[in-house]
């Protein structure tokens, strides 16, 4: 895919830490792009359904007490939440003046998010929304748009943002080189590009930063070389770790396993950009 | 008895011989100024000095200007620099009470190094903490600990939903918290089919449900306390950090600052504090420029009032101290004295701190010495008070005036005392010393020792080479002219003759200094590079020009007539009395018209001046002795059948003193005796009930006061002043009088005995009475006794022919 072709950035916001990162990223790069911004929020079904049960009780976050929740008190709580991302997503398009829209769906959460971003050529979400568990890993919203989801996919998390230098994950293969022009066109001239090599010989490794060279001249960006001959997933999680770059951008279609890449995505506290060709 | 001789020149003018001194100029001389003739005075300043017991404070008395402050700081220039060096104080951050500022001592020149110390640990504190908060260990260390908080909480919580997805339950979070429902194929039971299920599955369902909504509040009960620990682990971290950053600076100061306990004491609190205080390093003070241009926010101005607390006010640095320290206070203010805490305005506030208390002289001088004035301490409200406080606590206490007497009403401080060991030394004239000696009990405990100044010195060869030498020290000191050996003579002659006494030199060196300076200025309009005679006799000439405004118009009244002074005929019961007005420092001399009338009476002297109360006490004692004199002398045979009234003609103003009382005797007796008196002369001296004539004051002045009014009238050989013989020492008389009596147109008797007097006054022999006491007819004596005889007569008959019409 030519990245030239987002147009339309998609962000799921649930007014989580991990989701106003997704926020802040979604806009900056729409202004890098000059694409439209669409704000997602959706109400999530299980939890009105949950409201409607006769033993329906929530246990309060700071004070552990239990409390009897409504449908209606939901619905009003819900409503208030989604003005406050649409409140957000305003105030992000504003400062980078990029065309924005908001929608508002209701329904299984990953689902609804999914669906939503169908028209969208990039997907930004968190990498855990407002799960129980504060869990390190992955959120059930990410996972299920890494599993099923067909559009490229940014998972952010706070602490990060597009302008920090940038890592690609490069082998030669095709899926590599859309990940490295989507990463060439966000980030600015004079930027630092992070390129890990997985190369398995010399040669090839001296190949692909021939490639990766040819690729960036012009752009005025300077690239940094790393080398890592591929192994699993947690040795080059642990190699990205020490590396200690921004936002970590890949492809679905290198020479990765499926196995490799999910754990990797896993494995690592960054952020991820995952490149999908139709 | 003989009549006196007039006094010769030498007698009205003791020269000052400049043939004495073995100097050129006063530039030969070593430039030393020291006082000469205060022997009493230094004695007491060294024993007062020397003893080291309390309450052995010094008072030097005299009048100002005799050279108390010369002379004690004289004394102490060579005493202090033997003396110990005092140590430093300095204030710092009271930890513990931030109100009551500490007061640390240190040797001499270490409160300095401490302050800098200080500061550039401060500063290298800024480098040093974001060094060590950032380095990869610490990150780690801290993001483990905060991971692992969050792995226990998450952990917990993931056990709890897996447990009840087990059982088909799930584990939602809502806006506010969480909440439990029962699923089926990963989405949650709607109501409806939830009613559809069978009682006992619904009751199973329910009961789990409230199974996992206790564990849950049982986790989330935990999570506080685990968040505590974490925050308390991540503290402990912290101080461990911060620590171990800032030991090897902290025991580079102590072993800096070795056996100095308070210092080490003091170097403890500050790392302590710091280790708990560590994040304020982390980031960068506000930079002067912005402070400078206001564009400090109320954060970072916080913030640096927070670093205030690891300065240190440095009260007292006696590094380049040689010796005691000799503190001279011009403005003797409490808060000069004791110091003061100063506050400063922010944001429309006062705030202050230990850095805003300002040292006082008793800090200055502690250990040394401290010279006051006492009249202007005295003037200085609560001052003479806060000196005293501190005197006799032997601590310096810095109180805020204004806020002892309620002025502001804002947050102050009370700073720790400090020791004092100071030797006052107070300035002020003899009624200062006094007074408060009379009305204050605390001065005889503070102020035990009395250094009294004498007013005048001998006048002898090493006195008057004292003079030289001041003169000399002067032009040394102040870029003036130096004196020639006759220019120095002469003021040695003024110094006499401010004395009031010939054999004597004034100690009022004020005065001479002043004299020194506009001779100075009369040479320097000479063009001469050294002062000679005559630039002091121009300086003396100016003086009095520019003071005589009114002496010249009360002798042109005389010349007038407006003022009736005969100085030509000879009148009976009229005598030329001389009187001396002080105007500020002033004097001059006048003659005034005494008369006397006589008339049948009980014997009784009238004085008009007392009867209209203008007389002072002095005057009327003088006049009722001359009753006492006539009574003993003329009527021991006979009653006293006189009255005599005694006036001072023209006097508009008080009359005081007895120096006028032979002149009224000599006027009494020839208004008896009806001799006229000689208005050519004039008269002074007070007289006893023996006849006897007795010392006065201001006699040069007197004498003066006459000639001038002769001389201008014209000299015709004829006038003289009577002074008493015992004045003749006190004769230092201007060049024109001495003149005048040499060329004989003027004279000066010295009068021992009032028939002495009588006999120059009217040229008539007083008489000495023989073995019967009968005096020699046609003497004043004879005279005087045959009318006051007749006056008897004549009163006994009126009194016979009155008692015969009863």
């Amino acid at each position: 895919m030519k990245t030239g072709m987002i147009r339309r950035i998609a962000v799921a916001i649930d007014c989580s830490p991990c989701s106003l990162a997704s926020l802040n990223a979604a806009a900056e790069m729409a202004g890098m792009l000059r694409a439209e911004l669409i704000g997602i929020f959706v109400e999530d079904i299980n939890l009105l359904r949950m409201a409607e049960l006769p033993f329906a009780e929530e246990i309060r976050l700071y004070t552990a007490t239990k409390e009897k929740i409504g449908t209606e008190q939901l619905e009003r709580l819900l409503r208030l939440q989604a003005r406050e991302a649409r409140q957000l997503l305003q105030r992000a398009a504003e400062q980078f003046t990029i065309p924005h829209s908001f929608r508002v769906s209701r329904g299984i959460v990953p689902e609804e998010v999914i669906a939503a971003a169908i028209e969208a050529d990039l997907l930004v979400l968190g990498r855990s929304g407002r799960s129980p568990s504060c869990r390190k890993g992955l959120g059930s919203t990410a996972k299920t748009a890494l599993a099923k989801g067909k559009k490229t996919v940014m998972l952010m998390r706070p602490g990060f943002s597009v302008t920090t230098p940038l890592l690609v994950l490069y082998d030669g293969t095709e899926g590599s080189r859309a990940a490295l022009e989507t990463a060439r066109d966000i980030t600015r001239p004079g930027g630092t590009l992070h390129l890990l090599f997985t190369a398995e010989t010399p040669e090839e490794k001296t190949r692909c930063e021939r490639e990766a060279v040819s690729m960036l001249s012009g752009t005025g960006i300077r690239p940094e070389f790393h080398h890592l001959p591929l192994s699993n997933g947690k040795r080059l999680a642990q190699f990205i770790r020490m590396i200690d770059s921004g936002i970590l951008i890949l492809s679905d279609r290198m020479g990765l396993s499926d196995e490799t890449l999910r754990n990797l995505i896993d494995e690592i506290d960054y952020p991820v950009l995952l490149v999908r060709q139709p | 008895m003989p009549v006196p001789a007039r006094l010769s020149t030498d007698q009205l003018y003791t020269r000052c011989d400049p043939e004495r001194f073995d100097f050129r100029t006063t530039a030969d001389l070593d430039g030393a100024s020291e006082i000469a003739g205060q022997f009493r005075a230094l004695d007491a300043i060294r024993f007062g000095m020397g003893i080291m017991h309390d309450g052995f404070n010094l008072f030097a008395l005299g009048p100002s200007g005799t050279g108390k402050q010369t002379t004690v700081q004289q004394y102490l220039n060579r005493l202090a620099p033997e003396a110990s060096r005092p140590d430093d104080w300095c204030y710092v951050y009271n930890f513990e009470q931030p109100r009551n500022p500490k007061a640390l001592r240190l040797p001499p020149g270490k409160a300095g190094s401490l302050g800098s110390d200080m500061e550039h640990l401060v500063e290298t504190l800024f480098s040093v903490m974001p060094a060590a908060f950032s380095s990869e260990e610490y990150q780690a260390r801290e993001k483990e600990i905060r991971e692992s908080f969050q792995e226990q909480q998450g952990t917990a919580i993931e056990e709890l939903e897996q447990k009840a997805l087990e059982n088909n339950i799930a584990l939602i979070r809502t806006p506010a918290g969480f909440a439990f429902a029962p699923t089926r194929k990963g989405e949650v039971l709607k109501s409806e089919d939830f009613m559809r299920l069978k009682k006992e599955e619904r009751e199973a369902i329910e009961q789990e449900i409230e199974r996992l909504k206790n564990s849950l509040q049982s986790i989330m009960a935990q999570i506080p306390k685990w968040h505590r620990e974490s925050i308390e682990k991540i503290k402990g971290l912290n101080r461990e950090v911060a620590g171990y950053a800032l030991k090897p600076l902290i025991s580079e100061l102590k072993s800096a600052y070795e056996g100095l306990d308070d210092v080490i004491r003091y170097l403890e609190t500050i790392e302590n504090d710091i280790v708990e205080n560590f994040d304020q390093f982390l980031e960068k003070e506000p930079s002067p420029q912005e402070t400078f241009m206001g564009l400090i926010s109320t954060r970072s101005g916080q913030k640096s009032r927070f670093f205030i607390r690891y300065r240190v006010n440095v009260l007292v640095d006696n590094s380049s101290m040689t010796g005691a320290p000799v503190v001279f206070e011009d403005k003797p203010a409490s808060q000069n004295l004791v110091g003061d805490i100063e506050h400063a305005s922010q944001m429309g506030t006062l705030v202050t701190d230990f850095t805003l208390i300002k040292p006082g002289a008793l800090h200055r001088a502690n250990g040394g010495y401290l010279i006051l004035d006492a009249r202007r301490l005295l003037l200085e409200p609560f001052a003479w008070e806060a000196l005293k406080k501190a005197l006799r606590t032997r601590h310096i206490r810095i109180e805020s005036l204004a806020q002892l007497y309620s002025l502001v009403s804002t947050v102050s401080l009370e700073p720790e005392p400090i020791p004092l060991q100071v030797k006052v030394i107070l300035l002020g004239e003899r009624n200062l010393y006094y007074l408060l000696s009379t009305h204050d009990p605390d001065f005889n405990e503070l102020f035990k020792v009395a250094a009294d100044f004498e007013d005048e010195l001998d006048r002898n060869d090493e006195n008057q080479l004292a003079y030289a030498r001041l003169i000399g020290a002067m032009a040394d000191r102040e870029k003036i002219r130096h004196f020639d050996r006759a220019a120095v003579a002469r003021v040695v002659e003024h110094g006499s003759r401010l004395a009031g006494d010939a054999t004597k030199l004034t100690s009022h060196l004020q005065s001479i200094c002043d004299l020194v300076h506009e001779s100075d200025y009369h040479a320097s309009g000479q063009g001469r590079d050294t002062v000679i005679a005559a630039d002091v006799q121009q300086a003396l000439d100016a003086q009095l020009f520019r003071a005589s405004r009114i002496q010249e118009r009360m002798r042109e009244a005389m010349l007038r007539n407006t003022i009736l002074i005969d100085t030509d005929t000879e009148k009976t019961g009229q005598i030329n009395g001389l009187a001396v007005y002080s105007l500020g420092d002033r004097n001059f001399g006048k003659p005034s018209r005494i008369t006397a009338r006589i008339r049948l009476g009980k014997g009784e002297v009238v004085d008009i001046e007392r009867e209209v109360e203008m007389g002072g006490p002095i005057h009327s004692k003088g006049v009722l002795i001359l009753s006492g004199f006539l009574g003993a002398r003329y009527a021991l045979n006979q009653p006293l059948s006189l009255s005599a009234t005694l006036v001072f003609e023209q006097s508009y103003g008080g009359i005081e003193g007895d120096s006028a009382s032979s002149a009224e005797l000599y006027a009494l007796l020839s208004s008896i005796a009806d001799i006229p008196i000689r208005q050519w002369y004039a008269v002074t001296g007070s007289v006893n009930q023996y006849g006897e004539v007795q010392a006065i004051g201001g006699v040069n002045e007197k004498i003066e006061g006459f000639f001038d009014l002769c001389h201008q009238r014209g000299l015709t050989g004829k006038q003289g002043v009577l002074i008493p013989a015992s004045n003749v020492r006190n004769l230092m008389l201007r060049n024109d009088i001495v003149q005048a009596v040499e060329d004989g147109s003027f004279s000066i008797y010295p009068i021992s005995h009032i028939d002495e007097g009588i006999e120059v006054l009217t040229g008539v022999p007083a008489g000495v009475p023989d073995a019967e006491g009968n005096y020699p007819p046609g003497t004043v004596n004879a005279k005087v006794i045959g009318r006051l005889k007749m006056m008897a007569e004549k009163q006994k008959k009126f009194e016979e022919r009155h008692e015969d019409k009863e």
